[in-house]
């Protein structure tokens, strides 16, 4: 122990570094106060560092969060100053038989991609760690998928599934007969939740697979050794330890989801009719077709309630599991 | 006193004559070097200046900007450009964004949302060269200025103004045994009959369409359903600003609308939107015999179809009327306008390169033919224009042309009628409940606006 006096600078900090130690052994008695400046001043330096990552995150994400959420409650038309209108526009918004289908369209979208994506992405995870020859090449191929401009895709899909395309002529041989994938309001949402899972389940496959190669061997040995079947094995040991993964994916693929634009406004235009008509989409054709500033900033935070709610509802039952698990 | 005055007169002249010399001198100077230098004087200006999309029209702009801004070396100009159906809501999101240009070609369908909501600057007629209101006012057609112009004030230079043509194939109607000229048809009932029999098909799948309709975009269908609705005695809008869509007249024009394929068969909907190629495209590859478009120019469509263009069997002709109605199409344009956002100075600069751009009207005929200038003077009654194919039925349809609704809820209208229209002919929708969700989409965009 360093002999630094009755007030002993490692009690008073209770983590002082050796250099810092070291510093004020060399420092004479009466300089101990500048010795707590020291302190302070290292404390504001590290501040000084973190400082510029606050404000950018002050002013470029949580500013426009509260600004829109505040835009919420005023009538803003872009060029005269906002007015306070209240609750005016969510109640306008809940009176709107558009918001309502474009919300049960987005949720529908949310759900059904968030799901396959897992589904698909950790299926194609385990055939790809079962270590067949070929396998690792099949991967990368598929990851090319995340690749490729989110324009590309969407105009390739779009004549893959128009109604003379090659998807309804690779049907047509099994008896399937002509479906109008992007113009019918039955097959539009589900064709671009398909093209959504297409694109990014191989994404999601890398991360399942970089958690099933972190398993531990000696489970499945002891498992076999016992004579667990390749699905017990699955269900009583490979599911619950990729649960951590399989929480993080279901997260970031439905926040994924919900920001979805591109696909649908490319793909269908939000048709036909208002079938695939998405928040994001309803947003920018309020904002900038329509010019209702505070009723697009009002639709922003009902999407923001929804993806808050969802992602608490995700922790709960993901945590709670946890619990019970361990 | 003589000789004093002889001596001083003497004097006098040749104190003249050097500041004659002097003054000739700086005359030159005036007339010669003294604009450079003045030009050189100029404060530098940047302006940047958006228009939409068009092989010709695009380009010409864009060539006269450039003679502009060579000729003044301290503009500079920032030419940019976008499809047509994106323009205006790009110019919104700049706007919304403070990054609107300077100075835009805005549709004429949109003015009354720019002029409702003071986004344009007044334009100083006397700058463009006109020696008063009344003087720029009488150089259009009426009701085109109309949509420019508030309060005494104008808002809008007219550039291009032209109306839809029924264009025919007219080979495809030989084929079919129909004379282009006797069997073009003036009624609903005759373009249904004629569409159909110039309709092909194999095994269910149409090989040529005999009529087909663009379903692009909410702006292709306001262009092509407003005369379908004002012919069948319909209005947008009654007098007290209810929508008025849903209507009898209404219901029958979508009936009408809907009966190219559920009563004649002539095309596919759904082929026609999921392909979403350039309008008129099936048209120009004769996979479609009629197509209703703006002027077609010879060189799109040589772009396309050689054949077409080197032989010529194609002809714009009137629309189909409705009932006792005689046909019409919707007529539309465009004008260069200034965001009332940017300083004096820039107003003054663009108001400069606006009256330069449309200071030879025989050239922008030449080189965006067959598309009319709005204007009335200086290029009408040219040779070339007068001697231009069809151009009689391309001013005749522009003259007796309808207008898309002015009002400062047209997105929302455009957009809930290109909804209507989809669920009407690809999900079979019932016609009278998917005009009235469209009307009473557009009553509550116009309450909330009327409220706010």
């Amino acid at each position: 122990m360093l002999d630094v006096g009755s007030r002993g600078l490692a009690s008073e900090s209770g983590s002082a570094t050796a250099i810092d130690l070291a510093h004020r052994q060399r420092l004479p008695r009466k300089r101990r106060g500048w010795s707590l400046r020291y302190r302070h001043r290292i404390q504001l330096w590290g501040f000084g560092f973190v400082l510029p990552t606050l404000l950018f995150l002050a002013v470029f994400k949580y500013g426009p969060m509260l600004w829109a959420i505040d835009l919420s409650f005023h009538a803003y038309d872009i060029v005269s100053p906002p007015r306070y209108v209240g609750l005016e526009n969510y109640r306008l918004l809940l009176a709107d038989p558009i918001f309502r289908e474009t919300l049960i369209n987005t949720l529908f979208y949310i759900a059904g991609s968030t799901l396959l994506i897992t589904v698909v992405g950790l299926a194609l995870a385990l055939a790809i760690n079962t270590g067949v020859p070929g396998s690792r090449s099949c991967m990368t191929i598929m990851f090319l998928t995340n690749l490729m401009p989110i324009l590309a895709v969407c105009l390739v899909w779009r004549f893959l599934l128009h109604p003379y395309g090659l998807v309804n002529q690779v049907l047509e041989p099994f008896g399937i007969g002509r479906i109008n994938w992007l113009t019918n309001d039955s097959t539009a949402l589900p064709a671009i939740i398909i093209v959504t899972v297409w694109r990014f389940a191989p994404y999601f496959m890398v991360v399942f697979l970089a958690a099933l190669l972190a398993l531990p061997a000696d489970y499945y040995e002891a498992a076999e050794l016992e004579g667990a079947g390749a699905l017990r094995r699955f269900w009583h040991i490979t599911l619950p330890l990729l649960s951590p993964t399989i929480f993080f994916v279901v997260v970031v693929s439905a926040l994924l989801s919900a920001r979805i634009f591109l696909m649908p406004y490319i793909m269908t235009g939000g048709g036909p009719g208002n079938a695939t008509r998405v928040l994001p989409m309803l947003i920018y054709e309020t904002a900038f077709s329509y010019m209702k500033m505070g009723m697009a900033a009002a639709i922003s935070v009902v999407l923001f309630a929804i993806m808050l709610v969802f992602t608490a509802l995700q922790m709960r039952f993901f945590l709670r599991r946890e619990q019970v698990n361990s | 006193m003589d000789s004093k005055s002889d001596k001083s007169g003497s004097q006098n002249t040749r104190r003249e004559f050097v500041r004659d010399i002097g003054a000739a001198g700086l005359l030159v100077a005036a007339a010669t070097g003294a604009p450079t230098v003045f030009a050189q004087g100029k404060a530098p200006i940047s302006l940047s200046f958006w228009t939409f999309e068009n092989p010709q029209q695009r380009p010409w702009l864009h060539k006269r900007v450039k003679q502009y801004t060579d000729r003044n070396p301290h503009v500079k100009v920032d030419f940019q450009w976008f499809a047509m159906g994106d323009l205006s809501k790009k110019v919104s999101v700049g706007y919304a964004t403070g990054t609107a240009p300077d100075g835009f070609v805005s549709q004429d369908w949109v003015m009354p949302v720019w002029m409702s909501k003071n986004l344009l600057a007044p334009l100083d007629v006397s700058r463009l060269g006109y020696a008063n209101y009344n003087a720029f006012v009488d150089d259009f057609a009426p009701a085109f200025v109309a949509g420019a112009t508030q309060g005494g004030k104008v808002y809008g230079y007219p550039l291009w103004f032209y109306a839809f043509s029924n264009y025919i194939n007219t080979n495809h109607f030989k084929e079919a045994g129909l004379d282009p000229v006797k069997n073009a048809p003036k009624t609903w009932d005759e373009f249904g009959e004629v569409a159909k029999r110039l309709t092909r098909k194999e095994g269910g799948k149409f090989t040529r369409q005999g009529f087909k309709f663009s379903m692009i975009a909410p702006v292709w269908t306001m262009l092509q359903y407003n005369p379908i609705l004002l012919m069948s005695g319909g209005k947008w809008f009654d007098d007290a600003g209810k929508c008025t869509v849903n209507n009898v007249a209404g219901v029958k024009a979508m009936t009408l609308r809907a009966s190219m394929v559920r009563q004649y068969g002539t095309e596919d909907p759904t082929d026609t939107i999921a392909t979403a190629p350039l309008p008129g495209m099936d048209w120009l590859k004769e996979r479609c015999s009629m197509f209703w478009s703006h002027p077609l120019p010879l060189v799109a469509i040589k772009s396309q179809n050689e054949k077409m263009a080197a032989e010529g069997y194609f002809k714009p002709i009137q629309y189909p009327g409705i009932g006792s109605t005689k046909g019409f199409s919707t007529s539309y344009g465009f004008n260069l306008v200034i965001n009332a956002q940017v300083s004096q100075a820039k107003q003054e600069a663009l108001h400069d390169l606006y009256k330069f751009i449309m200071s030879d009207p025989l050239d922008a005929w030449a080189d965006t033919q067959p598309f009319p200038l709005a204007r009335k003077s200086g290029w009408a009654d040219n040779p070339a224009v007068k001697t231009f194919p069809h151009v009689d039925e391309i001013l005749g349809a522009r003259d007796r042309g309808v207008y898309l609704p002015r009002t400062v809820v047209y997105n929302e209208l455009s957009d809930a009628m290109h909804r209507a229209v989809q669920k009407v002919l690809l999900n079979n929708g019932d016609i009278q409940q998917t005009l009235n969700e469209a009307a009473a989409e557009v009553d509550r965009a116009s309450a909330a606006l009327k409220k706010a």
